[in-house]
């Protein structure tokens, strides 16, 4: 055994047929797992002028060799499919514990194409796949489809993925939800899995999740362990939840408010992970196998839902202009209900408010007023009344007023909580991105501003590609590996080379490790350039580049584009118009027969 | 005279304090510090003040630990002149814990 369950179910829902196919050898050598595999997968067997929409779409879910291996924080899937929001060859990672039932289910994941005529769930148990009947839970919000489909199943082994009526209604902010509150949230794959009428899957058995060098294991995870107990970052994740960000990035001057127009927020401790501890929080709460548990319980009015996070937090609260820490949480479980980005969702809500206040639109909502805020993201999550026209983002709206300037987004997928005009490098990485605008596929937070694993100036660009390009290889490597990205506070490099050799059996170092990761996101690159995607799109709005901040240490300051990109480009070997060099794609092996890519 | 002219001048200063460190001082107080004090004699006045502090912000030998990050009007010390950073009247210094998110 090496990690692996050795088996992948292919699924056409069109034709109702199932293959269990093993998992290939190279595959996992070239790609790992996770979001490798997502990537492999859809950008070698489906062209990249596939409508995201269209049945032949393909949407994996895939874990990775650590997921359910008992090795800390190893909880993850990565659901990957070409987005429907912005055409990327997206994936989407969460946590919780489906990822160790898939794996306990006899699968390490799932590829499925096609449209099932009718509402339908896929059922995995103990290396079995059934196609199932979901009409009784077919316009259920999230957590109903879970609370009936468990009830039904009568199994608490099994855990549940499903998407909410978001996602059925076909929005392009629909996130797919598992474990009833964690989210593969960005990129709206929820609408991929609506318009294949595919609700849910379930996963349940006891299949058995053995590495390679149990032995070896051993050593290592308790070498892990010890790292990320001792990391001081981890310690006040647990503490605070994500939402310890709140006042650290509102002190740094880069905290956005009102759609990124300003960043001088008047009231963020009442918003704060601090506040959270002190009042609404019931307990804290950990994914799998998680040593960590920086996952949030917290009661609000009699319910008690897990949630929210850092970003949800800023994006209902700060960016809308509101400071109501109990509604701010229910907006974020009403996104997980519904089946909702929130980022994407709260962008949007932004966006509206800004269209208002210029007068671009004579309805909708206003910064600051939270009266009604629940109503619009129902009506979001539904496609009714005004809701209707944030349904597929920020930006389709913005153009279709006339104003897309007022779309704080990348490739049309809404920015999260950082003012990228403080930040030299995560603006790069916002703006390079493959999945568009987004900020766990980079977290250059952590150097630019937490410091770690070393203080790097905030305001500097020299120097910050080759650490953006290092930044989204290791990212995707470890989205490979099926551990949580948070790890990365406390490991480096060779830590997840050791991980990863332990637990596969084939000895991988930390250069091999970073040139997967490297693999994955050319892969993901040649797929978008394919779509059409061009140099002009590795950009960010014209506000950050023109509108300097009027406020804080960074007050004065805009995002600078150039040199930063060009020598992005040379960092990662490409031309500079963006596009991978032959040279390029030969050395990590995209050329080669059997990991063709389709259209390199 | 000549005495007067040797004593510092006072001066007030803002300072907060974040996540656990608010375990062991307010999360915002007004600070009186002589004029010329650098970020290193705060942080020491500080962890005099509020013995707990010392430990979250300090490893036994001393050293600032890793990831703390002390902020002077939104800037980090570290780019400006680290410990030995001059603090200025009316100044704002946030003090953070190792800490961070996503
Ligand atoms: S650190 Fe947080 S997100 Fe990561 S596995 Fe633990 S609880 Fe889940």
């Amino acid at each position: 055994m090496d990690g692996y369950t050795n088996k992948i179910a292919w699924v056409d829902l069109g034709k109702g047929k199932i293959s269990i196919q093993e998992t290939d050898a190279e595959m996992k050598r070239q790609y790992i797992g996770g979001r490798g595999f997502g990537a492999h997968i859809i950008s070698s067997q489906m062209d990249p002028l596939t409508d995201p929409l269209d049945p032949e779409n393909i949407i994996t879910f895939m874990t990775g060799p650590t997921t359910g291996t008992g090795i800390p924080l190893g909880s993850r899937y990565e659901v990957c499919t070409k987005s429907p929001l912005n055409g990327t060859l997206m994936s989407a990672n969460s946590g919780g514990v489906f990822g160790w039932k898939m794996k306990k289910a006899g699968f390490d994941g799932v590829v499925i194409s096609g449209k099932a005529k009718k509402p339908t769930y896929l059922y995995l148990e103990n290396g079995n796949v059934e196609i199932r009947n979901a009409a009784d839970y077919w316009g259920k919000t999230t957590h109903e489809t879970t609370d009936a489909l468990m009830a039904d199943l009568d199994d608490p082994k099994a855990r549940v993925l499903c998407i909410g009526p978001a996602g059925e209604n076909l929005d392009l902010l629909a996130c797919v939800i598992n474990d009833r509150d964690r989210a593969a949230g960005r990129g709206g794959s929820g609408a991929v899995m609506g318009s294949k009428n595919l609700k849910a899957i379930v996963a349940t058995g006891d299949q058995q999740i053995k590495v390679a060098d149990p032995d070896r294991m051993d050593g290592v995870k308790e070498r892990i362990r010890t790292k990320i107990q001792e990391n001081g970052i981890c310690d006040a994740l647990h503490l605070y939840g994500t939402s310890v960000l709140v006042n650290i990035i509102h002190e740094n001057g880069i905290l956005p408010t009102r759609n990124f127009q300003s960043c001088d927020f008047p009231n963020p401790d009442d918003v704060s992970g601090e506040r959270m501890r002190d009042t609404i929080l019931k307990k804290e709460k950990g994914c799998y196998a998680c040593i960590v548990k920086c996952s949030r319980v917290c009661e609000v009015e009699g319910e008690t839902h897990e949630g929210p996070e850092y970003e949800g937090v800023w994006g209902f609260g700060p960016d809308l202009g509101i400071d109501d820490l109990p509604l701010i949480t229910q907006a974020n479980w009403l996104c997980n209900k519904l089946g909702l980005d929130n980022i994407g969702t709260a962008g949007s809500i932004a966006c509206a408010m800004e269209m208002r206040e210029k007068g671009y639109i004579s309805e909708g909502p206003t910064f600051g007023d939270g009266t009604g805020l629940l109503e619009l993201i129902n009506q979001i999550g539904h496609r009714e009344g005004f809701g209707a026209e944030l349904s597929d983002g920020s930006f389709r709206f913005a153009v279709k007023y006339g104003h897309p300037e007022l779309s704080m987004s990348v490739k049309m997928q809404d920015l999260p909580a950082y003012d990228p005009r403080g930040l030299q490098g995560h603006g790069l990485a916002y703006a390079t991105s493959v999945r568009g605008g987004d900020h766990v596929y980079g977290y250059l937070i952590s150097p630019e501003v937490l410091g770690s694993p070393e203080k790097l100036d905030p305001y500097e660009s020299t120097g910050k590609a080759l650490w953006v390009k290092v930044f989204q290889d290791l990212t995707a490597a470890i989205d490979a590996s099926g551990l949580c990205l948070f790890t990365s506070f406390a490991l480096n490099a060779d830590d997840y080379a050791d991980i990863m050799s332990a637990t596969t059996g084939t000895e991988i170092n930390a250069t091999e490790l970073l040139r997967v990761g490297e693999r994955i996101w050319n892969v993901q690159k040649l797929f978008n350039l394919a779509v059409g995607y061009t140099k002009d799109d590795d950009t960010l709005p014209d506000r950050f580049l023109t509108e300097p901040l009027q406020n804080g240490a960074p007050k004065g300051r805009v995002w600078e584009r150039q040199p930063m990109l060009d020598e992005y480009y040379a960092e990662r070997g490409w031309d500079n118009e963006g596009v991978p060099t032959p040279k390029k794609i030969r050395e990590l092996g995209l050329g080669e027969p059997g990991i063709m890519h389709a259209h390199t | 005279m000549q005495e007067d002219e040797n004593r510092a001048e006072k001066m007030k200063v803002t300072v907060k304090v974040f996540a656990t460190l608010r375990r062991f001082m307010e999360k915002e107080s007004q600070v009186t510090i002589e004029s010329g004090t650098t970020a290193g004699e705060l942080l020491l006045m500080l962890t005099k003040e509020h013995p707990g502090l010392n430990n979250e912000l300090f490893d036994e030998t001393g050293v600032l630990r890793e990831y703390v990050n002390i902020l002077k009007n939104g800037r980090n010390i570290h780019f400006l002149n680290k410990l030995e950073t001059i603090i200025e009247e009316n100044d704002l210094i946030a003090i953070f814990p190792p800490s961070g998110g996503g």
